[in-house]
């Protein structure tokens, strides 16, 4: 399970030349450190911490040998299809099919920068798409420069096809492999830096190709994160409190060490720690119920004390943005006043947390389903100690959603492992995942506008209150003093703004600390926020007496960002028939957002049948700027319509005494099959620069459909789950 | 006690645990996924005798005696070593869901279905895929491929 480990000769431009091994040819390549994470972050991190140090190690690399062609993706495949995305990037600078090209996860032996192999954010192809293919096409042209010695000809002579270069108006050929295998001495990097393709030429960036993880998964003979296995492993259990932040003030073993099976029983009261090792997952978990514990303090919030925790007010509150007089623009026009509110949410991942961690002296290593790596070797050095030597093997993840950014099976399987002296596997049941993790932000939104009697909106007041997400769940440089001096979560800003024009606009967040935790979830703070804003631009085009479609389009902006929102709306409400009447008993609602650059238009349409909210279509415009893959993007359009409506329709989170009331599918059911409604998706494109397709399309679903509801029945629904009285 | 698994017979220490930890843990096939551990996501599902059967709501020691097949079991290999795909497994192929944690249920389903029902409605694949969930989001897909698995099916016969 373990790539090789070569040592790295840094050469000039950040590419990175394999030492060792005749044979072989390992280029890897430095991508650098600012690509895809917000500017807030950023600016902390250089402030506060300094220059990083050299890179020794390479954030991207490929392996030739005469018999494969190895790209080590430093981006987890949890479903998004990214693995294909990059092995299509990469292989249309190498000139050869896809197919050719085998693509592994890499370890995180590799990669200086925690954030290239961090997988978040809707930015692994925006962020790789131009690295990438600069480094396959150094590798092409090292090749290229080799296979002309070889051959004795001169290197544009050479034209590369297929894994092979050939000679120009000859018969004469050698395969990459052929080059590396007779290959003499060191190789060294040209000096001019590789012409890219132009787009036009492009043969592979562009198509919709076989997704490369799909095989192994359907035949069974693929390893995600709960199927992670070496000899002589054992499996773990962990005790669990009954409120959340209740500490373990007394644990004793009991008659558990007899039980069968029972390996070692593992007791820690200042890491708050109770947990058991067995020869089989259900003996330990069977045996970590029949401990003796006590728990004391923790939260006893129940739902209602909750909602009042997040309340926009202007109490402890922080301006996000301020234009014009609002004030003023309020007192004039048509006065629209309105709240939302959007609950506690799971991301409920079909494959629960596991890992599987190994500990030998000082060298870890763990299995994982991980979007983030480097976090899983700060939380194990966390719990054994600084001097251990951690490497971490992400797995294939079944579905994230965000919740594997943080992965605590991790450190608890690394913390039995060093106990029990074997690898210890530890695996999460459904209801330890749905209780025990972070949540989607629960959110209450207030909000004023004013139109005038042209249809025109005079201003907007906009408050704000919800949970953390970033704060949470990342130790900032900065910690606390940067949050209390910041006031706001970055997290909650993603959709937080109007994209219209507005002449008097004023944005006021509160952020609030609940007791129960809260973190990223697919899109962060978009849906909630898009909800509320989308939503209530639809009141005001109605108080306004304007159809919502053409209410938007007058507001845009006269931007690139407006041109593109006005193409998508369109383009949704063409193919969606927008404008013309509705099937009976139906109507339609439209909603856009913007994430990442990517710009989402949908038109929900709808029906009421028993007092139910019945969605018959979704049509959803996209412009992610430019395709790699259309069939990868339309299914992360589809897949985040469908998880957005399973959030419109039915997700909620209650608590109770300090602890979820859900915690299964049977108390917290997602969108089946048959709630499933027609799905189409038309992808548009604006440049040559490919955003995200991750999250952006989540944003749209829930206003649609609620302004839907309400053309269809006078009756406005403002908060999530929707549902009519 | 014995269990025979994909038309091999293996000796199990566990048979008093759900079936799905015997299969994945014990003998190692982690085709068949766990997902909630009652019976409602279907990511565990596996054929006992030809019927699509929740694997973590029965005990190993109940499917005794009888055909288990799981997601491993369905390809088939020729003489010469190449994998050949069962229609359902080919038909997704072609049309793949994002995460496929789920796939042992979608999959397992339309095998039983279409073992029993060679020419389902639309109707009968509805209500069989309506039995499994994907968090991915994936329906629309599902319903689309279990279609394309009847007509690969047809094609075969």
């Amino acid at each position: 399970m373990s790539p090789p480990s070569p040592d790295w000769q840094v050469t000039r431009r950040r590419v990175l030349i394999g030492l060792g091994g005749a044979g072989t040819l390992l280029v890897g390549a430095l991508i650098g450190l600012d690509r895809g994470r917000p500017a807030i972050v950023n600016l902390i991190e250089e402030r506060g911490t300094g220059p990083q140090n050299a890179p020794t190690t390479p954030d991207l690399w490929f392996e030739i040998t005469p018999e494969h062609l190895v790209f080590y993706s430093p981006k987890v495949e949890m479903g998004q299809g990214i693995h294909t995305a990059l092995a299509q990037i990469a292989a249309e600078e190498l000139e050869v099919s896809p197919s050719q090209l085998d693509v592994r996860q890499a370890p995180s032996s590799r990669g200086f920068d925690g954030r290239v192999m961090f997988t978040f954010g809707s930015s692994s192809v925006n962020a790789l798409y131009t690295p990438l293919r600069q480094a396959a096409a150094t590798l092409r042209e090292m090749l290229r420069a080799e296979a002309a010695r070889q051959l004795d000809v001169p290197a544009n002579q050479l034209s590369a096809s297929g894994g092979c270069f050939f000679v120009r108006g000859g018969r004469r050929f050698l395969s990459y492999g052929d080059v590396v295998a007779a290959k003499q001495g060191e190789w060294t990097v040209p000096d001019a830096p590789p012409i890219l393709k132009e787009k036009a030429a492009f043969t592979t960036i562009g198509r919709s190709i076989p997704r490369v993880d799909v095989r192994a998964k359907l035949l069974g003979e693929a390893t995600y994160g709960y199927d992670a296995r070496v000899p002589g492993m054992l499996y773990g259990a962990v005790a669990r409190p009954p409120r959340y932040g209740a500490r373990l003030s007394f644990a004793a073993p009991g008659q558990v060490q007899r039980a069968p099976g029972v390996v070692q029983v593992v007791i820690d009261l200042a890491a708050n720690f109770a947990g058991v090792v067995a020869d089989t997952r259900t003996q330990a978990r069977a045996a970590v119920e029949q401990l003796n514990l006590r728990w004391e303090g923790g939260t006893t919030i129940n739902q209602d004390e909750l909602e009042r925790l997040v309340t926009a007010d202007e109490a402890g509150a922080v301006v996000l943005r301020r234009r014009g007089n609002v004030g003023t623009a309020l007192r004039r026009g048509t006065l629209v006043e309105a709240q939302y509110r959007t609950p506690l949410a799971a991301h409920a991942h079909l494959e629960p947390l596991a890992a599987l961690a190994q500990v030998q002296g000082k060298e870890v290593k763990v299995w994982v389903p991980t979007q983030y790596p480097e976090r899983i070797i700060q939380d194990v050095q966390a719990t054994l100690g600084r001097g251990y030597n951690v490497t971490v093997y992400p797995t294939l993840l079944g579905g994230s959603f965000g919740r594997k950014a943080g992965q605590s099976a991790a450190p608890e399987a690394a913390r039995l492992s060093a106990a029990v002296g074997r690898p210890v596997h530890v695996g999460w049941t459904r209801e330890e995942d749905l209780r025990h993790g972070f949540f989607r932000l629960p959110t209450h939104t207030v909000l004023r506008g004013s139109v005038d009697g042209r249809g025109r909106i005079l201003g907007v007041e906009q408050f704000s209150a919800s949970g953390n997400i970033v704060w949470n769940f990342e130790d900032m440089p900065g910690g606390i003093l940067t949050q209390n001096l910041l006031g706001f979560d970055p997290g909650v800003l993603i959709g937080r703004f109007l994209p219209y024009d507005l002449p008097n606009y004023r944005v006021v967040n509160k952020q609030v600390k609940l007791p129960v935790l809260t973190g990223p979830w697919r899109g962060l703070g978009l849906l909630p926020n898009t909800f509320a804003l989308e939503s209530f631009v639809d009141e005001l085009a109605h108080a306004a007496g304007v159809d919502p479609l053409a209410f938007r389009l007058r507001h845009l902006p006269q931007t690139r960002e407006g041109r593109r929102f006005r193409r998508v709306l369109e383009t949704a409400a063409q193919r969606s028939g927008w404008g013309t009447a509705a099937p009976p008993g139906r109507a339609r609602g439209i909603a856009c957002c913007m994430d990442v650059h990517t710009a989402v238009a949908q038109v929900a349409e709808v029906s009421v049948e028993q007092g139910q909210i019945r969605v018959h279509r979704i049509t959803a415009a996209v412009d992610p700027g430019f395709v790699v893959n259309p069939q990868g993007a339309t299914l992360q359009a589809t897949g985040s319509i469908v998880m957005g409506l399973s959030s419109a329709l039915k997700e909620q989170i209650q608590v109770r005494g300090g602890m979820m009331q859900t915690a299964n599918f049977d108390t917290y059911p997602l969108l089946t099959l048959a709630e499933t409604p027609e799905i189409n998706v038309v992808l548009v494109e604006s440049g040559e620069i490919p955003y995200g397709m991750g999250e952006p399309v989540i944003g749209a679903v829930a206003p649609a459909v609620a302004n839907a509801v309400f053309a269809l029945t006078g009756t406005r629904t403002r908060t999530l789950p929707l549902a009519l009285m | 006690m014995k269990l025979q698994v994909n038309g091999r017979l293996h000796e199990v220490r566990h048979g008093d645990e759900a079936l799905v930890w015997v299969l994945r843990d014990e003998l190692g096939l982690t085709g068949t996924h766990y997902g909630c551990g009652i019976g409602m996501c279907g990511s565990c599902t596996v054929l006992v005798n030809g019927e699509a059967t929740r694997s973590c709501q029965m005990p190993a020691r109940a499917a005794q005696g009888q055909a288990i097949t799981t997601l491993e079991g369905l390809a088939t290999r020729s003489s010469g070593g190449e994998v050949r795909l069962h229609p359902v497994q080919q038909a997704f192929l072609e049309s793949p869901l994002q995460c496929l944690w789920c796939i042992p249920g979608h999959v397992m389903t339309a095998v039983a279905l279409l073992d029993a029902v060679p020419r389902p409605s639309t109707e009968q694949i509805e209500a069989h895929a309506n039995r499994n969930l994907c968090r991915c989001g994936g329906y629309n897909t599902i319903r689309k491929a279990v279609a394309r698995a009847v007509e690969l099916t047809r094609e075969e016969a």
